[in-house]
């Protein structure tokens, strides 16, 4: 599975999956995508990466604790819900705010995004963390 | 300071401080348990702020919404009862924690020691303050836990894992009774606050004369009694002795266990001046009392014998809050107070004096002890004064409450009339004379009599300071309330059973009131007591043989029988559950799946293949619904995994182009998103297995499932062909409002996003958070597997 021609492809794909899986994220409220997708769209391309550079050489140079994100997904997800209550909100009561940014135009900030930011982290976390770990083992 | 936030504090600061200890720890190292007892003494002080104002006859009542669609407040009941054992369990928690410093060794997980101390603490004194019963439910079994945790602190050792699993599930248990006790006194009255019901005498007639009346006290009763190791429940707290012996004197005979007769003393307005009362209460008391005074005589750890005489002492306060008649229902409820209030403190004194002796003489076991007496002089004095206390011998406190005993006996066997007139004072005196034997008993047997050379060390020592002066702090109050008994009755009897009877109490107690028959009953007790310690270890002998000869005739022996039975059918049930075989749990999992849709859509369908089928097909459906039974066929007959994987996953790339024709682009994306890692995965795993299936699959296993997959498949055709039809009613769809109100409500225009982050976001939190702990155990089966197998 490494040979030359995938690990080019594979180097070209990186930076282009990953900032696709962050518009996806970012325009799942509107547009087809959601942190799920993202999430799972992130996922595969660095389990590309460790299936075709191998998991040792790619952990040299790129090893983050992917525990501690889905941990700090989860966090955001609850925050998300139980930042209602502090605003005097029902749990998980979500709200839309519309902003105007100068020379961007208006933009749509969601509750539910965020919650979908930390749906996003969990996805990744998981499957990487699940990956990684299922790799190492002898 | 406000009296409410006072004993808000007081319940709170335990909580606080037990969280912070860990990290206290790290500063003042061994140090940590004059910390905790600084804040038992806060609490303490705290307590005796609102102190003054309940000695004169009000009671603090606060509440703050907490649960208001179930009608329940977190509320503050502050009369003279939740005074009385808060400074119990304050004020003795102060003394235990001083000792500990001297009992517990530096090597010991001390932070925990003391968070779990403290955390008992608070959940005490939140228990006897609270106004409501579900409040006073949850730090109710909140002291269950913690005690739970206190009697296992030694994790190694198997007997205190039984004896903390015996105590929490007979304690807690008996608190799910009490809940039920109390939900059904809410069915009655309508609320679930202590004072509303005992500020109405309206409310408590009705009570009385509900059809509810009985279980509602028999349910109250069986918590109380399993909390305070009364008739069958007492087999937890000998048990409860393998936990250190600072815990056992302040969990499992100060206070803890004092939790039932707090409880007892709490409901008495309501169900008091009853037969029922009477005959419940005071007949577990009397029972409990004599079983238990007499088995403490074969009982040779003198903790154990701690343990018996506890059990026995808690039913003389259970059979004074019985005695009741319908003129004076309170009638044994001053001499119970007090007795309680006394136990505390002479039984308190003589558990630090069995640390003691462990902690110097190595051993806890009587046979070996002896002639201590002129090693250790003041620990002789200490343990002789709460012993002698506890046989009631004046002029100790002991002595005070017993003669009340044996006075309200006499009342109550009068008013009952008949044998009992002689009968009930005539079980007070045979409980007196166990408890003078077995009091003499552990003077006799630790310090008295030649020293065995044999089983202790040449010199015993007096033990250090923080143990020797709160026993002797204790043992000072023992005197002190036996000599002027008008410092505790007027300051704390009083208001207490006024709190108890709900009414103005004056009390008379003094050491000398004349030729009563309650004196003669003592001297009886005296004798007897002395005639029968003569033939102590006889009895003992007999006691033994007849457990060996009859091993059926205990309690314990039907509680390990149960116990056993559960786990072995838990054992069973749990193999047959998960038979840890993938095969099975397949087949499990589809026909269930075929049951549960095979019945809507044969209930509910009016015919199994809709009549106006539309076989139009486009030929681009066509095309890739040929390829997908291609590529099926293929995935299932090949005989080479790396073909047949990839034939699987071009089955589920084809469903994705399914959905990009029926225009779902979110499915899709996710489709071939989920395809591609099953894909990378599979690829990951074959690559370590044999290339091809070696052994071949017979017969009867291939008939079998392919009969599967064609009901499951026949299923899911039905159910599809019925459903794009629209078998609406009884239901009616939902996506009729998730279109209409996507962007009203949630501001989306991606409906399946919002459904899923918005409309349904509690399920995906619970989604998401499933997953973490998927990964968590993958995570430690990979890791441990190396250790077990």
């Amino acid at each position: 599975m490494t040979t030359l021609i995938t690990k080019t492809i594979t180097k070209i794909c990186i930076p282009l999956v990953s900032l696709f899986s962050i518009s996806l994220l970012l325009a799942g409220h509107n547009n087809p995508g959601g942190g799920f997708i993202g999430g799972v769209m992130f996922a595969s391309v660095i389990s590309l990466t460790y299936v075709v550079f191998g998991l040792n050489y790619t952990k040299s140079f790129f090893n983050p604790s992917w525990d501690k994100l889905f941990g700090a997904g989860l966090l955001i997800a609850s925050l998300t819900a139980f930042g209602a209550i502090l605003y005097g909100n029902n749990f998980f009561r979500s709200s839309i705010k519309f902003v105007d940014i100068p020379l961007y135009g208006e933009i749509e900030l969601a509750s539910a995004t965020l919650f979908d930011i930390g749906v996003y982290f969990v996805v990744i976390g998981t499957l990487l963390h699940i990956f990684k770990n299922v790799g190492e083992d002898k | 300071m406000e009296s409410f936030t006072a004993i808000i504090l007081a319940i709170f600061l335990p909580f606080a401080a037990a969280i912070f200890i860990p990290l206290l720890e790290k500063f003042l190292k061994h140090r940590i348990g004059w910390f905790a007892a600084g804040i038992a003494l806060l609490s303490f002080a705290l307590i005796g702020i609102v102190a003054p104002e309940i000695i004169h006859g009000h009671i603090i009542q606060h509440s703050i919404e907490w649960m208001p669609s179930i009608g329940a407040e977190f509320s503050i009941y502050a009369d003279g009862l939740a005074m009385m054992i808060g400074f119990i369990a304050s004020g003795i928690g102060v003394i235990i924690m001083s000792y500990s410093n001297g009992y517990m060794s530096h090597k010991e997980d001390l932070p925990r020691y003391y968070q779990y101390m403290l955390l008992f603490m608070g959940s005490m004194i939140g228990m006897v303050f609270a106004g409501n019963t579900l409040q006073l439910f949850i730090f109710w079994e909140l002291t269950s836990i913690t005690s739970f945790m206190l009697i296992g602190y030694w994790r190694d050792k198997p007997a205190s894992i039984y004896g903390a699993t015996k105590s929490l599930l007979l304690t807690a248990g008996g608190g799910l009774f009490m809940l039920a006790g109390f939900i059904l006194l809410h069915t009655i009255t309508g609320t679930y606050d202590i004072a509303t019901i005992l500020q109405n005498p309206a409310i408590i007639e009705n009570i009385k004369a509900h059809p509810f009346f009985l279980i509602t006290l028999i349910l109250i009763l069986i918590g109380a009694a399993a909390k305070s190791a009364q008739g069958p429940f007492y087999i937890w707290l000998p048990n409860a002795m393998e936990a250190p012996t600072p815990v056992s004197a302040f969990l499992h005979s100060a206070t803890m266990v004092k939790a039932g007769i707090y409880l007892v003393a709490r409901v008495h307005p309501i169900f008091s001046g009853t037969e029922a009362w009477f005959i419940l209460v005071s007949g577990i008391g009397i029972f409990t009392m004599l079983l238990a005074g007499f088995l403490a005589f074969r009982q040779t750890d003198i903790k154990a014998i701690l343990a018996y005489s506890t059990i026995s002492q808690l039913a003389y306060m259970m059979t004074m809050y019985g005695y009741t008649s319908y003129h004076e229902p309170g009638l044994g409820v001053a001499a119970a107070t007090f007795h309680l209030l006394n136990h505390a403190t002479f039984k308190a004194c003589l558990f630090l004096v069995a640390g003691i002796v462990a902690h110097e003489a190595a051993t806890r076991d009587i046979r070996k002890l002896g002639g201590l007496r002129k090693d250790m002089p003041i620990t002789f004095i200490i343990a002789s004064i709460a012993a002698l206390a506890m046989a009631g011998v004046p002029p100790l406190n002991g002595f005070l409450s017993k003669e009340m005993f044996y006075e309200t006996s006499v009342e109550m066997g009068h008013i009952i009339g008949g044998p009992f007139t002689f009968l009930i004072p005539a079980a007070a005196v045979l409980g007196g004379v166990f408890t003078f034997a077995y009091s003499i008993k552990l003077i006799d047997g630790i310090f008295l009599g030649e020293k065995h050379h044999g089983h202790l060390p040449e010199h015993v020592h007096e033990p250090p300071y923080t143990m020797l002066v709160p026993a002797a702090f204790l043992a000072g109050l023992v005197i002190l309330f036996g000599l002027v008994p008008s410092i505790p009755v007027h300051n704390i009897i009083e208001p207490t059973t006024a709190g108890i009877v709900l009414e103005e109490v004056h009390l008379h107690v003094k050491l000398w009131h004349g030729f009563t028959p309650a004196l003669f009953m003592t001297v009886i007790t005296f004798i007897a007591g002395l005639t029968i310690y003569t033939r102590y270890d006889s009895i003992a002998a007999w006691q033994d043989k007849f457990n060996a000869r009859y091993p059926w005739i205990s309690v314990n022996y039907y509680y390990d029988r149960i116990v056993d039975g559960a786990k072995g059918s838990a054992k069973g049930f749990a193999n047959f559950t998960q038979p840890g075989s993938i095969k099975l749990y397949i087949y499990a999992i589809l026909f269930l799946m075929v049951i549960l849709f095979a019945i809507p859509a044969f209930m509910m369908a009016t015919q199994v293949f809709p009549a106006n089928l539309n076989f139009d097909i486009p030929p681009y459906e066509a095309l890739i619904l040929t390829l997908m039974v291609i590529a099926s066929v293929a995935a299932a007959t090949l005989h080479r995994y790396l073909p047949a994987v990839i034939a699987l996953s071009a089955v589920g790339y084809m469903v994705s182009l399914v959905f990009i024709y029926l225009k779902a682009p979110d499915l899709a994306l996710t489709q071939v998103l989920v395809e591609t890692l099953a894909t990378i995965i599979f690829l990951l795993v074959i690559a370590r297995v044999p290339q091809t299936f070696k052994e071949k699959i017979p017969k009867t296993t291939l008939i079998r499932d392919i009969g599967i997959s064609f009901t499951v498949a026949a299923t899911v055709l039905v159910l599809l062909l019925n459903a794009t039809k629209g078998i609406a009613p009884p239901f009616e769809s939902l996506s009729h409002y998730f279109l209409e109100n996507s962007v009203k409500l949630a501001g989306g225009h991606n409906v399946v996003n919002v459904i899923l982050v918005d409309f349904r976001g509690y399920d995906t939190l619970g989604e998401i958070s499933v997953l973490c702990l998927a990964a968590l155990g993958v995570y430690n089966l990979i890791k441990s597997r190396g250790e077990g197998e």
